[in-house]
């Protein structure tokens, strides 16, 4: 198992650097309008031509950028700090604890995430704070739900039952034990997190409660581009790479992780 | 009188849209089918959106409607007579007009719809537009009498708006009007050239043509009202045949211009956009600071820019379509940074060093400004604005909000800075409640005695060249004391398939009170 | 077996619980939040307008007697009017939800279909050929936003070649033949398990893959168990486990994925009207939604923790 990471390692580091270095190099504004100059081919002062508006492409992709990979990472660590939580004491062995949590987390989980979502946002305002929030707070259920299963599972096999036997305390019997034999699960369940909290933004943008314009997102970029999508198509294929290659660079890192910790290596 | 009705927003009120079947309805030869944004409300007396709104102009027909010259002609009512102080207005009805179920059209129908639009627990959203009613009468089966308190002439126009005539026989006496919701959703009982046949929630609607019409028989047999909630959606459909006819923002042209078979139809229509300041704040208040901000937007290159030029350039706040009324010989407010700046000087505002307006207390030109989100139009004028404003050192920043809130908690509790909003009217130039002091729509404080005196003069002048006087007068005063920032006064943007034919040249909503001389050619 | 018996009975109560508890955490999340329902925010209504629509509405009580006023009419089985749309709210969803399943119901089908043995065969062979290919395959409609995927299949599909209509469920008036239906299914079931067979096919091949290597099968193998038996009785249920997980897991994410779905396509569905209802902050449909729907993935996850007590007798039911 050498370097397989590599690949999506090196992609979200290239993402990273475009979207947070790029603007320093590139330093037009994304939000001034040209209005004489809409949908503009490239050229040397917009490298990527501009959008419907007269905004410069480039300076879209990179803050837009920004705040995609912000509200992703973010809401994909609320949701697995949460998950964590919540799946650990829905595992524990404490009987009440467990059901509490078990009843807690089987009543998040028999809500549509998504729709409680649309609820929030619509009622509560779609700042991005607001969006972290949200997204995560209804992203957390399967992560806890895997924990919980997994946990179980595993406490039914021998690693756990011997720890308790030696007398080990909850917490540090479910972070030294349960945790490290987890970490392959996590793993995969937090890149995927972040890869569905890109491309949940991006489908919040299509019902326009994602982040709003003129703030730029890749997700309200590609909504925005299906109105010149015959004659600009471009508009809408630059945001779809950014947020293809961030969901595959997620994607790959988890998996690359997922194999290098499990217990037979190649 | 409806700022289109709220969060499904005006946006997506280009909502109509009519189709081809595909399938075609067994034996019905060709069908054009419509599209709405959602399912609407078949009763004209609660409708609350613009979907149920354009479906009930089709069902419920009014006692007048407005022709291609925007003037109220005979529909349900033969003809009218008005008393010389503009106080009694008496309807002589078409006779031998019947319902959709068969029951005979008299008096007593329209005598039981404006009472349950006088009664304000219904729901309903008329009330205020019939408000100066006094009472209403029927001396005969085919005559109605309304009394109004005062003079109030734009009560023709309006009962040719959104005021269709409801059957007294299908509601139980002392019922809730939105109780029934077998009238309200499936089978509604109107008198107009269609009557509703089939209706699938979340789906469609089929009209069926009413041979028993009153008017001229329609020449299209069926149509369907499909419910389709994207815009975007929309033109997916009327590009693959699925739709004949939709309206449709200027942003979104671009999917239609490069198809054929699709004709683009511009119609003025009685909308007015524009920013709108909170005069409660001393800093707008003073008159020269609201007209130094109208010299400081460049408006034409919002409207060719933005609206890519579907949009006629504002005078004030009365569009351009009410021709009779339009104040064209004042001169045109220009973009003139140097006058706005100077206008500025006098209020007080300098700028200083580092290029920021500032007052003599030395605090800087700043203000917020909400928009309402999901409008591509709308955030672009809006951002043209803050650039627009930038140039001359005024600071704004722009807040998105959902327009219900928008409304419910900034406008209306006058809690706010500046909004970039919008009126949709009916074909009549009366803004006193818009405009006048403390009137129940001017939700900006706007006061201005003249304009106030003006607007009341317009609204109770029974003779037609006065209340044009009145408005024009009113024109000249918002020239010196806008009431708010108007932006562009929109157009319509129609689009069909060549196939479709006799479209009056009048906004969607009106030119469904004709949809009896629409034509589809059979492919 | 009464044992068993108590214990769906257990778990059926700790369901109505479940559920009760997520329509009061709607009902308070809906409440507590700033404005209010669309239809009052109309500019134009005046204020004696939206005082006796308030009313009308039951919008001018107090919470707390807003909230016994709805449990109390919940118990009698209404769950009050819609804002928008002046209808009973339940009969309301009802009449959407069939539009929804058979929706969810054919994606969820061909998902499995196409998930199970592929899954199956990729995770016995990881590396090979066709894992490399379908990993890439995988990977990739994973990335790709479904909504946009339905717009560009709608633009070509159905706008530019004309092979399937754009949207809608029946073409209105031809009378909704079979042909048709399904004419008008294909796209929005395509876009809608797109992502779910993906997600699927994952977790099943990393199940069957996790297995193999952790060995139990070579010791069978060793045994001279037949590869048909080894297939039955490992993989196949080493294969189910996970996608049983899987299932749990994208259950309210698919109801989710149809919203958007139902959207892009004008599907008449639940999770459109949805969408509608919390746009329009229709607080009654919107309860009315999260309870049906609520209920049924309660009583979903209840059947799949079943199935999952049989499948892996490692986990016990909890009694």
């Amino acid at each position: 198992m050498r370097a397989r990471a590599a690949p999506g390692l090196v992609g979200l580091a290239l993402l990273l650097a475009f979207a947070f270095l790029g603007p320093l190099m590139h330093r037009t504004s994304p939000t001034t309008l040209d209005l004489a100059n809409p949908t503009a081919a490239p050229s040397t002062e917009h490298p990527l031509g501009t959008d419907e508006a007269g905004r410069d492409v480039l300076a879209r992709l990179m803050h837009g950028g920004r705040v995609s990979l912000v509200v992703g990472v973010l809401a994909g660590l609320v949701a697995l700090v949460v998950g964590l939580a919540v799946g650990g004491l829905a595992s524990a062995r404490a009987a009440w604890v467990r059901t509490v949590s078990s009843r807690l987390l089987d009543a998040a989980m028999a809500v549509p995430a998504f729709f409680v979502l649309l609820v929030i946002l619509t009622l509560f305002g779609t700042g991005p704070v607001t969006l972290i929030a949200a997204v995560g707070a209804t992203a957390w259920m399967g992560i806890a739900r895997l924990v919980r299963v997994e946990a179980l599972s595993l406490r039914e096999r021998e690693f756990v039952s011997a720890a308790s036997a030696l007398g080990a305390g909850p917490l540090r019997r479910f972070v030294r034990h349960l945790v490290p034999n987890l970490l392959p699960t996590l793993t995969v369940a937090a890149t995927l997190g972040v890869a569905q909290a890109v491309l949940t933004e991006s489908a919040l943008s299509f019902l326009g409660l994602g982040i709003q314009p003129p703030r730029a997102s890749w997700g309200n970029m590609l909504t925005g581009a299906q109105v010149s999508l015959a004659r600009a198509p471009w508009l809408a294929v630059l945001p779809g790479i950014c947020i293809v290659a961030t969901v595959l660079a997620c994607n790959a890192v988890g998996e690359s992780v997922r194999r290098r910790s499990s217990p037979v290596r190649e | 009188m409806s700022r289109a009705s709220v969060a499904r927003g005006i946006a997506t009120a280009a909502a109509l849209a009519a189709a081809v079947s595909c399938g075609g309805a067994a034996g019905a030869g060709d069908a054009l089918h419509l599209a709405i944004i959602n399912d609407p409300i078949l009763n004209a007396v609660i409708a609350p959106d613009i979907g149920s709104i354009l479906v009930n102009k089709i069902v419920f027909p009014g006692l007048v409607r407005p022709n291609e010259s925007l003037e109220p002609e005979p529909d349900l009512a033969e003809r009218w007579e008005v008393s010389d102080d503009g106080t009694v207005y008496t309807f002589h009805l078409r006779p031998g007009v019947v319902w959709h179920d068969g029951a005979p059209f008299t008096a007593r129908d329209v005598a039981f719809t404006f009472d349950r639009i006088a009664d304000s627990t219904t729901g309903t959203l008329l009330w205020s537009d019939f408000a100066p009613i006094d009472s209403v009468r029927t001396p005969d089966s085919l005559t109605v009498e309304f009394f109004l308190e005062a003079p109030y002439a734009p009560f023709l126009t309006l009962l040719g708006h959104n005021a269709g005539i409801i059957p007294a026989h299908a509601f139980p006496p002392g019922a809730s009007l939105r109780d029934q919701v077998a009238f309200n959703r499936s089978r509604p009982i109107g008198t107009g050239p269609y009557r509703v046949s089939e209706s699938v929630p979340g789906s469609y609607l089929v009209l069926t043509a009413n041979e028993r019409y009153h008017g001229a028989q329609p020449s299209i047999p069926t149509i369907v009202v499909k419910i389709v909630p994207d815009v975007n959606a929309q033109v997916a459909q009327l590009r693959a045949g699925e739709l004949d006819l939709i309206t449709l923002e200027p942003a979104l042209l671009p999917g239609v211009e490069d198809d054929p078979d699709l004709r683009i139809e511009q119609v003025g229509v009685p909308q007015h956009y524009y920013v709108g300041f909170n005069q409660d704040l001393p800093r707008f208040e003073p008159a020269a600071v609201r007209r130094a901000l109208m010299l400081a937007v460049d408006r034409q290159a919002i409207i060719d820019g933005v609206l890519k030029g579907h949009a006629d350039y504002p005078q004030g706040t009365i569009p351009i379509v009410l021709r009779a009324y339009y104040a064209a010989d004042l001169p045109r407010i220009p973009h003139d940074t140097a006058a706005a700046l100077a206008l500025l000087a006098e209020a007080g505002w300098r700028r200083s060093a580092d290029g920021k307006l500032r007052d003599q207390a030395g605090d800087p030109f700043r203000f917020s400004m909400m928009i309402d989100k999901g409008n591509p139009s709308r955030e672009q004028a809006a951002l043209a604005v803050q650039q627009d404003l930038a140039r001359i050192g005024i600071e704004v920043t722009l807040q998105t909000l959902e327009f219900s809130a928008l409304v419910r908690d900034y406008l209306l509790p006058r809690n706010y800075e500046a909004v970039l909003v919008w009126w949709n009217t009916p074909l009549d130039p009366d803004q006193y409640s818009y405009y006048a002091t403390d009137q129940a729509n001017n939700d900006y404080g706007y006061s201005n005695p003249a304009a106030d005196s003006l607007l009341l003069a317009g609204r109770r002048a029974v003779d037609p060249e006065a209340r044009a006087a009145a408005y024009r007068a009113f024109q000249a005063v918002e020239a010196e004391d806008p009431p708010v920032l108007v932006l562009y006064y929109p157009r319509e943007l129609q689009v069909h398939r060549a196939r479709l034919s006799g479209i009056p040249r009048l906004g969607i909503r009106d030119a469904l009170r004709h949809v009896e001389r629409f034509r589809l050619e059979s492919r | 077996m009464a044992g068993a018996l108590r214990v769906l009975l257990r778990r059926g109560l700790q369901a109505v619980v479940v559920v009760w508890l997520v329509t009061t955490a709607t009902f308070v999340l809906v409440h507590a939040a700033p404005g209010g329902p669309s239809v009052l925010a109309d500019p134009k209504l005046g204020a004696t307008e939206r005082a006796a629509l308030e009313r009308e509405l039951g919008l001018d009580q107090p919470i707390p007697i807003q909230y016994v006023r709805w449990q109390g009419a919940l118990l009698r089985g209404d769950l009050g009017r819609s804002f928008l749309y002046q209808t009973p709210t339940l009969s309301t969803v009802l009449d959407r939800l069939p539009n929804t399943l058979l929706l969810v119901g054919p994606a969820l089908l061909l998902a499995i279909a196409i998930a199970l043995p592929l899954g199956v065969a990729t995770g016995r062979r990881p590396g090979g050929t066709l894992d490399r290919l379908v990993t890439a395959v995988n990977f990739t409609s994973l990335a790709i936003p479904a909504f946009w995927v339905g717009i560009v299949l709608i633009l070509l599909v159905a706008a530019r070649w004309r092979l399937l209509p754009a949207g809608g469920m029946v073409t209105p008036g031809a009378g909704g033949s079979l042909v048709d239906r399904i004419r008008h299914l294909v796209l929005p079931v395509v876009v809608l398990a797109l992502p779910l067979t993906a997600e699927l096919l994952r977790f099943v091949r990393n199940g069957v893959m996790a297995e193999a290597v952790a060995g139990h099968l070579a010791p069978a193998r060793a045994r001279g168990l037949a590869e048909g038996h080894l297939l039955r009785h490992h993989v196949l249920r080493n294969a189910l486990l996970p996608l049983l997980t899987a299932l749990g897991l994208q259950m309210p994410i698919l109801v989710g994925g149809a919203a958007v779905t139902e959207t892009v396509f004008s599907w008449p569905g639940m999770g459109r009207l949805g969408i509608e209802a919390a746009l329009g902050r229709d607080y009654p449909l919107v309860l009315a939604i999260t309870l049906v729907v609520a209920a049924t993935v309660v009583t979903v996850n209840l059947l799949l923790d079943l199935l999952y007590a049989w499948a892996d007798p490692r986990v016990a039911v909890e009694s």
